[in-house]
């Protein structure tokens, strides 16, 4: 009798049937704004770096004379060196910061609901704010929240966001701080998985408390630590927002992303084909860490 | 009774009470306490600061020695600030962006989620597989989506100005569509079923069988829209007209543009653009806490 439900059902798989069609009919709404908002931009996207545009209108296709232009600018190799110093300041900084702080949590008696709480807090300041925020807190003279410190110190005040050599590290921090909260969550969320006995097992075979970090707690979040860390370094890439709103890039290109180098190309210098031809080369950069991504992600959440 | 509750949750963690019995765990105990405790001020003295610097006179914010605390606290400087910079506009104009990001958000991902968790048409399955790998690609789109809202394909008509930009990219969120497909995943089959054969539609089952079941996901979805969008800036500020611009907009304009702005009346109204987002999470925490974890590994 069962066999012979399963049978019909496997049948009625085989046509088109109603569930099919109207299932269909209620995706196509996300499948047009996916198609207009996702899929469509990235191939006209690809497709008119390789034209010349005269402001958003394409004229006429030129090759490569798009990415010549951009890769042969003087300030391209800065702006890519930078870019990747921001993502190793991120790594640097941000990916251990949330780990430590859920893995003290996690230890902690009392008070844990308050830590949780107030590490969230900086992630639901609109971004905005947190930029200004912190531009506050780095302001040159003696009106910042860090000079106010040094004098207390008994130190001159810093040039902070106007160094060129600390500029990045400096936007890295706004970032971890407005960040770090909601990693933490969820990494708490993963140190609750594990099995306690296992813990305790290795409290028998003699291991101390590093030992039990090192071989019931890396062993268990390895996998989700280094998906938040692919994750970070594909999303720290494209890093816009915080040098144009922080610095606009300077002191004298010292902060300038690839990312807002693309925005500037489009919206301030009015050459949008460079800017189509920054986003291509960053995506093909990116492509192959998406692709690791999710082979991993794939093998870890099974 | 309290302590042996909290001893039996202590259990969970690397060290447990025996552990805590001699000094060096003691000690280690202690130092972890310390961290978190510098780690707290460092997220709180920030927007403290901020807070009260708002209140500051423009020469206390340079005053040699500096100080921390303003002289006094005049709370009439907040309807000041909003009567000149016409802060009830935004506040309006953010609004309205949030709801329609809203109903975007929740109607359209929540419905791709419900067909790909629970109706499952045949060939979903690659749908699935394009809005998955389209989570995560670079960004490489800035430049023609806006070209696309400048010229809407096939109907020619200019959507820059207004909001729908903004609320149709609410609609297309990937993350949450898995969001809620995998909480939808957790629904029991045999109530659509039987929703089925008493001849409800796949629509109909959703609105009165699935959403009235899905109150956590569609709360956590909702406040993460709700903060989302009250910070959002880059696109708003690409694409909304300046009689439409939003709070975000507005604080990265005063500090650029041609309004001049004292930096202790532009800290009121930093003050004043976060108090919001954060009474939401005060009032909503344990949920936000639930969701984070709810979207959990799978990210």
């Amino acid at each position: 009798m069962k066999q012979r439900k399963k049978y019909s059902l496997q049948k009625r798989r085989l046509s088109l049937g109603g569930k099919d069609i109207s299932g269909w009919i209620l995706v196509i709404p996300t499948i047009l704004l996916f198609l207009f908002i996702v899929w469509r931009p990235i191939y006209i996207g690809m497709k008119y770096s390789f034209y010349s545009l005269k402001g958003f209108t394409p004229v006429e296709f030129v090759g490569l004379k798009n990415f010549k232009d951009v890769l042969t600018d003087t300030n391209f190799m800065q702006t890519l060196k930078n870019t990747l110093l921001y993502v190793f300041w991120s790594l640097i900084v941000g990916l251990p910061l949330p780990f430590i702080c859920a893995v003290i949590v996690n230890e902690l008696w009392v008070g844990r609901t308050i830590f949780k709480t107030l590490s969230y807090l900086p992630c639901v300041i609109p971004a905005m704010a947190v930029y200004l925020i912190w531009k506050m807190i780095y302001l040159e003279g003696d009106g910042g929240l860090l000079n106010m410190l040094l004098y207390y110190l008994g130190q001159e005040p810093a040039k902070w966001l106007a160094n060129k050599n600390i500029v990045i590290l400096l936007i890295i921090i706004t970032m971890s701080w407005s960040g770090f909260g909601s990693t933490m969550i969820m990494y708490l969320a993963s140190l609750q998985g594990i099995n306690r006995e296992l813990y305790e097992a290795a409290r028998i075979d003699g291991a101390g408390f590093w030992g039990r970090i090192r071989y019931v707690l890396f062993p268990h979040m390895r996998g989700i630590v280094l998906l938040m860390a692919i994750r970070q370094i594909i999303s720290v890439f494209q890093i816009t927002e915080q040098p144009m709103t922080m610095t606009g890039g300077g002191p004298n290109g010292a902060s300038m992303s690839l990312g807002l180098q693309m925005y500037n190309y489009a919206f301030k210098f009015g050459q949008t084909d460079r800017s189509l031809a920054v986003g291509v080369i960053m995506f093909v950069i990116l492509i192959g860490l998406t692709v690791v991504y999710f082979k991993l992600d794939k093998k870890y959440s099974d | 009774m309290r302590i042996k509750s909290k001893k039996s949750q202590r259990e969970y963690g690397l060290l447990n009470s025996s552990d805590l019995k001699t000094a060096k765990y003691k000690l280690l105990y202690g130092i972890m306490y310390a961290i978190m405790i510098i780690i707290a001020l460092v997220c709180l003295v920030p927007v403290i600061w901020v807070a009260l610097s708002g209140f500051k006179e423009t020469k206390e914010m340079y005053a040699i020695p500096p100080t921390f605390f303003p002289k006094s606290i005049d709370l009439s400087k907040i309807p000041e600030i909003i009567s000149k910079i016409n802060f009830g506009k935004y506040i309006f104009n953010t609004f309205n962006l949030i709801i329609g990001c809203l109903a975007f958000d929740i109607f359209l991902n929540g419905i791709a989620g419900y067909v790909l968790s629970r109706v499952k048409p045949k060939g979903s399955v690659v749908l699935e597989t394009l809005i998955f790998w389209s989570m995560m690609l670079p960004g490489i789109s800035m430049v023609p989506l806006y070209m696309s809202f400048a010229d809407v394909p096939i109907l020619h008509v200019n959507l820059l100005g207004g909001y729908l930009p903004l609320w149709m990219m609410a609609g297309t969120n990937a993350f949450n569509i898995f969001l809620f497909r995998n909480f939808f995943n957790g629904i029991s089959m045999s109530y659509i079923e039987a929703a089925r054969l008493d001849g409800c539609s796949e629509l109909s089952a959703f609105f009165r069988i699935i959403l009235p079941l899905s109150k956590p996901i569609v709360a956590v979805v909702a406040i993460f829209s709700i903060i989302g969008s009250w910070g959002n800036f880059l696109w708003p500020y690409l694409v909304l007209d300046k009689g439409n611009r939003t709070i975000s907009v507005l604080l990265y304009e005063l500090t650029t543009g041609t309004t001049v702005l004292k930096n202790n009346e532009l800290m009121l109204l930093l003050m004043l653009a976060a108090i919001p987002p954060i009474i939401v999470y005060i009032i909503f925490s344990r949920q936000i806490n639930g969701g984070v974890d709810m979207s959990g590994i799978k990210g």
